[in-house]
Parts: C-alpha cells; structure tokens; sequence
C-alpha cells in the first residue's frame, strides 16, 4: 500500500501537534518514525488511523484521499497493533483475533471457514497457536502484543501500523516483534523508541521534533551524532558494522 | 467447530426447558392444575387443535386468562431485562451495568410517583400507573443520552455519570413529594411497586412486550460483532472499521423502549439484569455471538420460576418477587462466583 501525506497538519486543543507535514511512503517498506517524547509521532499515526482528525492538508491511500474513504474500507487497507490493550472484558485469545475479520464482514454475516483458517494462520505465524484457548488477560505482555499482532494480521491488509508496539516487551521479543513485522512483505509505519532497533529494522526513517520532520532517509544515512543529540539532546557515537549501524550513547 | 457446538447445545436445551417451564409454571398457584388440561387448553387456544369439552370452564379461564399471560409476561420481562443488562454493560464497557443503568429506574419511580401520590394521568386508564413509569423511563433514558452527548460525543464514562446525575434528581423529586404528600397509603403503594409484580398480566400488555422483547433480542443477535468491538474501546473499533457512536444511540433507544415496557407491566424488577449476563458469561464466555440469546432464555426460565414462588410461596398472597430475584438469585451468583473463579469478565 502506497501511502501520500501532503501538507499535514494537526491542532489538538489549540496546540498544533503536527505541522505542515509530508511523508511518502512506498509499499512493501518499513518505515520507523523516531522522534523525542511529545514530538508527534502518536499523533500522526493516530491521525493516519483515523482515531484524530486533522485539520489542513490530506492523507491519500493508493492514490485514494481517505476523507472519502468508510472506516470499514480503511480498515481493509491498514490494521493497528497500538498500546491501549487492557481489557476489562476478558475474551479469549481466538476470539480476539477472529474480531479481525470484522472489517469484512457484512451485516449476518457469519464466520466461515476461512475466517478459523486465517486466524489459525494469524496465531501460528506469531507462534501462539498453542495459546488459543488462554483468556486474554492471563496471559504475559509480551504474548499479549503478539495476540493483537495476530489480531491485525488477520485483517489481511496491506499495511500494517505499530504505535510503539515493542515497548514494555523484553528484548528477546522486541526482536521477535519486529522479525515477524519485517517478513510480512507488506508495508510497516511504525513508531520506535528504540534507536537501534529502528535502525536496524527500517528500510527508511523520519525523524520527527515539535510536529516537524527534521531528517529523512535510509538508516545509514540519517543517525549521525548531531541528529541524535538535536531530537534527544543525548550525546552518543554511531559505529557502523556490515553496513549497519550501532548506537551508544555517552557516557560509554 | 468444538465451541460452536457446546453453544448450539446449550441453546436447545434451554429452548426446551423453557418450552417445559411454561407448561409446568401454568399448574402451580392457589389452585393446582394437572399438566394434561394445561396442555389440552394451550393446544386449543392456540393452535385450535383438540377437544377441550372435558375440561372444566373455570381452568380453562384460569389457564389462558390468567396464568398463561403471566407466566409469559415472566418469560418477556426475564428475557427483555437479561439482554438489556448485557446490552448496557457492553455500551458502557462496565460489568457493574444494569439495565437501569441510564437512571431509568429512578425516573420511572418518579412517574409512578407522581401517579400514585399526585393522580398524574388518572385519565390514561386503568394502568396509568405504569404509563406514568414508562414516561418517566424513557424521558429518563433520552435525557441522559443528551447530557453524555453536551460537550463532544457521548462516551461510556460520560454515560455512565450523567445516568447517575439523572437519576439522583429523579429520585430526590420522588423523595420530596412522598416527603410533602404524608400518604401512608400511597408510600406503601410506591414501595411495593417499586419491588415488581407480575400480577398485572394481562394478553393486552402482552401483545404489546412479547413482539418487543423478541424482536429487539433478535435485533441484538445480529450485532453481536459491533457489541464485541464496544468491549475494545472506540480507538480500537475505528481501526477495525467500526464507528461505535452510532451503534451506541440506536442500541440504547431500543434497549430503553425495552426497559420502559418491562417497568410499564411489572414495575421494577432488580437484579436480573445484573446477574443473569454474568451467570451466562461464566458458563460461555463474554463472545456476544453465544450470550445474547443464552442470556435470554436463561433469563426468561428464572423468572418464569420466581414468579410461580412468588404466587405460591405464601397462600392466599403474593410476594413481591423483586425480592425472591434477589435472595435466590445472589446466593447462585455467589456459589458460581466462587466455584468458577470467576473475575466479573475481567482480569484477576
């Protein structure tokens, strides 16, 4: 999925959180969006999600502006994987993924036997098939992003957007998290704290500061130690090895 | 698939039991019935089929006069106010929701209080009691879906406190006046109203709940995935396609007009609403596919039951059986609570 955003912007409360911004992305590619704590990276994937409404400018989806666009056929171009995931109504791991298949299915509908095959397919590509009888909320964080990546998975769409998907996960399965968004083969926008991780699963970053992005391009070539000490105000050396790119930050 | 199966199971097996409780309800009361004139008079009434000319003409009137309509107002109320429950606890993403949740049992105490001490609406017939409750509970209901809408569009929190704010000023006013009016007749009227009876019946008020309560379950069946997506919030409804705001309305209208007619005919019955989903939910999970209808029916068979205890508990007078709903009904929600581990649908 080919998405084009064209001179952004977005005003929350008479702040203006996202400005004049434009971002255009190829299909098939991961993008990591990186950026300081309250530096617009929720808010645009919100906005692109459709959670927050912007105010100028537009979003365009495979050439398709998405004001035009139903919720439901949005939601057949792009799945969430986001952090909100606390329930107070505890459903079971298979039936929170077969809500995936909402999307496509129209009024009395029922679930059909593809619908079990897909989310079959869903949980074993994020290895929890075993888990499908488990309630939700018994199970860890780390199992319970990979529930919701599976959840978004069985969308099928072809696009997929993490808003900080790995953070509160150990980094066996940061790792794991990402490897399992990397081999989809279709297109990630993903918000990332983490540099390194960014660094090494994107193939193209924006890095973003008060609403504005300040750099764009291939890992390699937009961490430099300035960029970083300019969005974190953190100083740090950049190593490169076989082509990809390690960060430490000072004091080292 | 496995699942699927322990559900249709468990539906026709409550279709049945509750097809036998109808039929077995009808026999107790002051006067006990034996099984075979019940049946020979439904089969007659109803369908017009065989001889009832054996049976006496006085069971014949009790069965299709009395007892029939009653025990299927138990049937419409038990299921109406059972799937109301589930439906305002999934609105409000609250397992403490009860049907009333929207203040509709303050406001429809107000209108029979108004009725009783005042003589509101003396003028509407017999019933007017109950007119005058169901005014006060849908102009309740309506009212607290346009406050949680002032400001922004309605969420689960703000429905949930402006149904408390509503129904705090519904309930002061009925204070006052019982307070202002001193009618010892009329305060003991409006207390024993206010614990539900299904004396009522009759087949007029029947014909208007039965082809409400069942289309509206069926309405609620066909939902069943938005109903799920409420309980994921409306961030996560939205990137699932899914504009909840809408749904939320037109589910509360119905939800209301259900409760409005349940309070008309039986005045208010607690705790069934309450109880009867989360029973369900233990037994088949939270999935809206499975507890709406099991909902249902296991709400129609329990106050079907209540209320032949109610009429037989205490010869020759009836107990009000908002009571029996509570006193037989929390003791099995215990017992089940504590037997299932059970977490009120949530986390431990």
């Amino acid at each position: 999925m080919d998405l084009n955003i064209k001179n952004l912007s977005v005003t929350i409360e008479e702040k203006k959180i996202i400005e004049n911004l434009n971002i255009d992305i190829e299909a098939k590619n991961l993008v990591g969006i990186i950026g300081p704590n309250g530096s617009g990276k929720s808010t645009l994937l919100k906005t692109i999600y459709r959670v927050l409404k912007y105010n100028e400018g537009s979003i365009y989806i495979n050439g398709k502006d998405i004001k035009v666009m139903s919720l439901r056929e949005t939601a057949k171009e792009m799945a969430v994987v986001a952090q909100h995931n606390e329930q107070e109504f505890d459903f079971n791991v298979y039936d929170m993924v077969l809500i995936g298949r909402s999307p496509h299915k129209k009024f009395l509908e029922r679930d059909s036997r593809d619908d079990y095959e897909i989310v079959d397919e869903a949980l074993e590509k994020v290895d929890m098939l075993a888990y499908k009888e488990r309630k939700y909320n018994s199970l860890s964080g780390g199992e319970k992003q990979r529930i919701i990546l599976a959840r978004a998975l069985a969308q099928q769409t072809n696009c997929l957007i993490l808003d900080e998907p790995t953070n509160h996960l150990d980094i066996k399965y940061q790792f794991q998290f990402m490897n399992i968004a990397k081999n989809l083969d279709i297109t990630v926008i993903a918000a990332i704290h983490d540099l390194n991780i960014a660094s090494l699963y994107c193939d193209e970053i924006y890095a973003l500061k008060d609403g504005k992005i300040v750099k764009s391009g291939s890992p390699t070539d937009i961490f430099t130690e300035k960029l970083i000490y300019d969005l974190y105000e953190v100083e740090s050396r950049i190593i490169k090895e076989d082509g990809k790119i390690n960060i430490l930050y000072k004091p080292y | 698939m496995i699942r699927d199966k322990k559900y249709i199971i468990i539906s026709v097996l409550l279709i049945a039991l509750l097809m036998l409780s109808i039929v077995l309800s009808i026999g107790f009361g002051s006067m006990d019935i034996p099984i075979k004139d019940i049946y020979a008079t439904i089969m007659n009434k109803m369908f017009n089929l065989g001889d009832i000319s054996r049976v006496k003409q006085s069971t014949i009137d009790i069965v299709w006069l009395i007892r029939l309509p009653r025990t299927l107002l138990a049937l419409a109320i038990g299921m109406g106010l059972s799937v109301t429950g589930i439906i305002m606890q999934s609105i409000v993403k609250n397992s403490l929701a009860d049907p009333y949740i929207l203040g509709v049992s303050s406001g429809a105490s107000f209108g029979a209080t108004l009725a009783i001490m005042l003589g509101v609406g003396v003028s509407l017939g017999s019933n007017y009691i109950g007119i005058a409750a169901f005014i006060g509970a849908f102009i309740t209901s309506i009212l607290v879906i346009l406050l949680s809408n002032i400001g922004g569009r309605s969420s689960s929190t703000k429905l949930l406190l402006a149904g408390m704010a509503v129904s705090s000023i519904a309930s002061a006013f009925s204070n006052l006046i019982i307070y202002l009016a001193d009618n010892k007749d009329g305060i003991r009227t409006i207390t024993y109203w206010m614990m539900g009876s299904l004396a009522g019946a009759s087949w007029d008020n029947i014909k208007i709940l039965i082809p409400i309560v069942f289309l509206s379950t069926l309405f609620f069946m066909t939902q069943y995935r938005v109903l799920n997506l409420m309980l994921l919030g409306d961030e996560t409804a939205t990137t699932l396609g899914m504009d909840l705001y809408k749904y939320r309305l037109l589910y509360l209208v119905v939800a209301a007009l259900n409760v409005g007619f349940a309070v008309y005919a039986a005045g208010v019955i607690g705790f069934i609403g309450l109880i009867i989903p989360h029973i369900v939910r233990i037994v088949v999970g939270i999935d809206h596919k499975k507890t709406i209808l099991i909902s249902g029916l296991t709400g129609s068979i329990f106050l079907i039951w209540m209320d032949v205890l109610a009429r037989t508990i205490k010869p020759g007078s009836e107990v009000p059986i908002g009571i029996l709903v509570s006193i037989i009904g929390a003791p099995t929600f215990i017992y089940l609570m504590i037997s299932k581990n059970y977490n009120f649908g949530g986390t431990k």
